[in-house]
């Protein structure tokens, strides 16, 4: 039972029970900050398997990503803290059987098959960095500029989705009329709706 | 066969079954993305696992952990597009089966 | 042992930078004052807010002192005085603030208070701006180097250090340090005078003096990053290698503490806006000269 083994174990078992807690728990901030959690043990994982920057790399930009799974979590669920104590699954036990299925066949696929002789040794951490850096600049080339462009894409599509419609988002300063006594009656109420869709965007320039 | 090669891919396989169960019984867009995420990360430590134990000298499994890591960042990013639209359209991210559970 | 000593050693910078920190904001430079303060938060009581999230609410204030810890885990005071070299230690130090983030989320959610939440979820605004005016900077000094071993990057400013081979970068990194430990004007989760103290307000007596610890280590590893990174680290012409190291740090913090003292905190649109309009073309045009010079003059 060697350090590696144990480690591997450990982080391996912390990332399966913080994953299992994202499902298990009622406050949605805690889910994700549990995924959070089981991503870094993932990250640690490879620290213990001797693969550094893919570690360090998985740790470093799970967290950025949960976070912000965190504050989406926060805009969009009914009830973030957890407290109302809502059961929100459905499909229960059928879920539960594709997992247990899933899990089973995984296993068994990785029990008997013979993946030949192991090999224990890897090149040290400088090396494999060198040896990353060549290999994305030199052979995957196309593969690294086509991922370069797909995240290009990506942030300019979310970003137009996520864009509220019709209204002027862009300039920050829009000219509002003087209010006179029917048009504040009816601005409140127009303020309250742009409320509620915004979520408070860049008209509440007080 | 090294005992490190299965523990990895046990703890993959384990990740990916909780995944799966997140991913089919989570009727919020969000807890669905988070069971996405489970499968892609189980993904990742198989993959970790055999490029370490079988084919070392080969960087190009390195590689493809690096591009199922900016997959599981744009899937994520064009996922929250999504669920703001949505979002603003109709006023939650309830996949439909849970519409009638709400009244 | 080194790792005994380099804890001490960050403990005492985090002193300093208290003292530094007091006679930055009220001009009295006094030495004995964070040991009082900190007896004095030590014995006050322990007050609790009415339904904490109990797991965040203990858990942040030691995830910002653990975060700050492991990112100086990873600078060299001198050639040899160094926690652990990790061959891919550049990346590490970011990887390790990260957790910053996580740490003030859990503090802002932590304690069920309207106020601590508003300042955690800020925060989280303004890592999306200096995200990458941190990481991009630090590519670039990497690129220089031709390494990630943070020994290597002092080693490879021999002839001329970074702030003078690549400033552009030096400013950016240098401004998203201080956005990174949440110093005026970027102070946005802690407030003063807006927030009623932000993500510190529900913390009382030791959960407080964990939490100040922690900011005060972030200042003081995020100064010794910049020295690292930008300043030539342990290199000088006179006084041996720890001597030029302390007397960079303190400098940096010093600089740090001071520069945004005068300024209104700057808003979280106007930060995000700057940041990704100006700040990100920046850095890739930084990115871009050091790849030119690198070729250049080998």
């Amino acid at each position: 039972m060697t350090a590696q083994m144990f480690f591997i174990g450990f982080f391996g078992i912390a990332a399966i029970w913080f994953g299992i807690v994202v499902f298990r728990t009622f406050s949605m901030v805690r889910s994700a900050l549990a995924l959070l959690f089981s991503q870094t043990a993932l990250g640690a994982l490879f620290l213990s398997l001797q693969v550094e920057f893919l570690g360090v790399l998985q740790i470093m930009m799970m967290a950025t990503e949960m976070s912000i799974m965190a504050i989406f979590m926060v805009m969009f669920m009914m009830d973030p803290g957890g407290l109302g104590e809502m059961d929100m699954t459905h499909q229960k036990r059928l879920s539960l059987g594709a997992g247990i299925v899933s899990f089973i066949a995984a296993v068994a696929v990785a029990v008997f098959v013979d993946w030949g002789p192991g090999v224990s040794v890897a090149p040290d951490a400088a090396q494999q960095t060198v040896d990353l850096g060549r290999e994305l600049l030199g052979r995957s080339m196309l593969i690294f500029e086509t991922a370069g462009i797909t995240i290009l894409t990506a942030m300019i599509a979310a970003t137009a989705v996520a864009i509220q419609p019709g209204v002027n988002s862009i300039s920050s300063h829009r000219q509002r009329p003087v209010p006179t006594n029917e048009t504040l009656d009816s601005d409140m109420r127009r303020n309250d709706d742009t409320h509620k869709k915004m979520g408070g965007q860049a008209n509440h320039e007080h | 066969m090294s005992i490190e090669l299965l523990l990895a891919l046990i703890t993959g396989a384990a990740l990916f079954g909780v995944g799966i169960y997140g991913a089919l019984s989570q009727t919020n867009l969000v807890m669905i993305m988070m069971g996405v995420e489970l499968m892609l990360a189980a993904a990742m430590v198989n993959l970790v696992a055999f490029w370490r134990y079988l084919h070392p000298d080969n960087p190009a499994g390195q590689m493809f952990v690096l591009i199922i890591m900016t997959v599981m960042a744009i899937e994520m990013a064009v996922g929250f597009g999504i669920a703001i639209a949505r979002f603003r359209a109709i006023g939650s991210v309830e996949m439909e089966e849970a519409a009638e559970l709400k009244e | 042992m080194t790792t005994v000593l380099l804890l001490l050693l960050l403990a005492f910078g985090a002193y300093l930078v208290a003292v530094l920190e007091e006679w930055a904001t009220s001009g009295r430079f006094r030495l004995a004052a964070p040991v009082l303060a900190g007896i004095a938060l030590l014995g006050r009581e322990s007050i609790l807010p009415r339904k904490p999230d109990r797991i965040f609410f203990e858990v942040g204030p030691v995830l910002l002192l653990i975060s700050a810890v492991l990112a100086a885990a990873v600078v060299p005071l001198t050639p040899d005085l160094i926690m652990t070299d990790l061959a891919t230690g550049a990346l590490f130090i970011n990887a390790a603030l990260v957790y910053v983030l996580v740490a003030l989320l859990m503090a802002g959610w932590g304690p069920d208070g309207a106020y601590a939440m508003v300042g955690g979820w800020r925060f989280l605004g303004q890592l999306i701006a200096y995200s990458m005016l941190i990481v991009m900077p630090i590519t670039a000094v990497a690129m220089r180097a031709e390494s990630l071993f943070t020994t290597q990057i002092v080693v490879s400013q021999v002839q001329v250090w970074n702030i003078l081979y690549q400033p552009l970068g030096f400013v950016l990194f240098f401004i998203a340090s201080m956005a990174l430990a949440f110093l005026p004007p970027f102070d946005l989760p802690t407030a003063k005078g807006e927030l009623a103290g932000g993500v510190e307000a529900e913390y009382a007596g030791t959960r407080l003096a964990v939490f100040r610890l922690g900011r005060l280590a972030l200042i003081i590893t995020l100064a010794a990053a910049t020295v690292i990174f930008y300043l030539g680290g342990w290199q000088g012409p006179w006084l041996p290698p720890w001597a030029w190291s302390a007397i960079k740090i303190l400098a940096v913090t010093a600089t740090m503490l001071l520069a945004g003292r005068m300024m209104p905190r700057i808003r979280e649109a106007h930060l995000l806006a700057w940041c990704w309009k100006l700040g990100i073309p920046l850095a890739l045009l930084n990115i871009f000269l050091v790849g030119v010079l690198v070729l250049v003059f080998p």
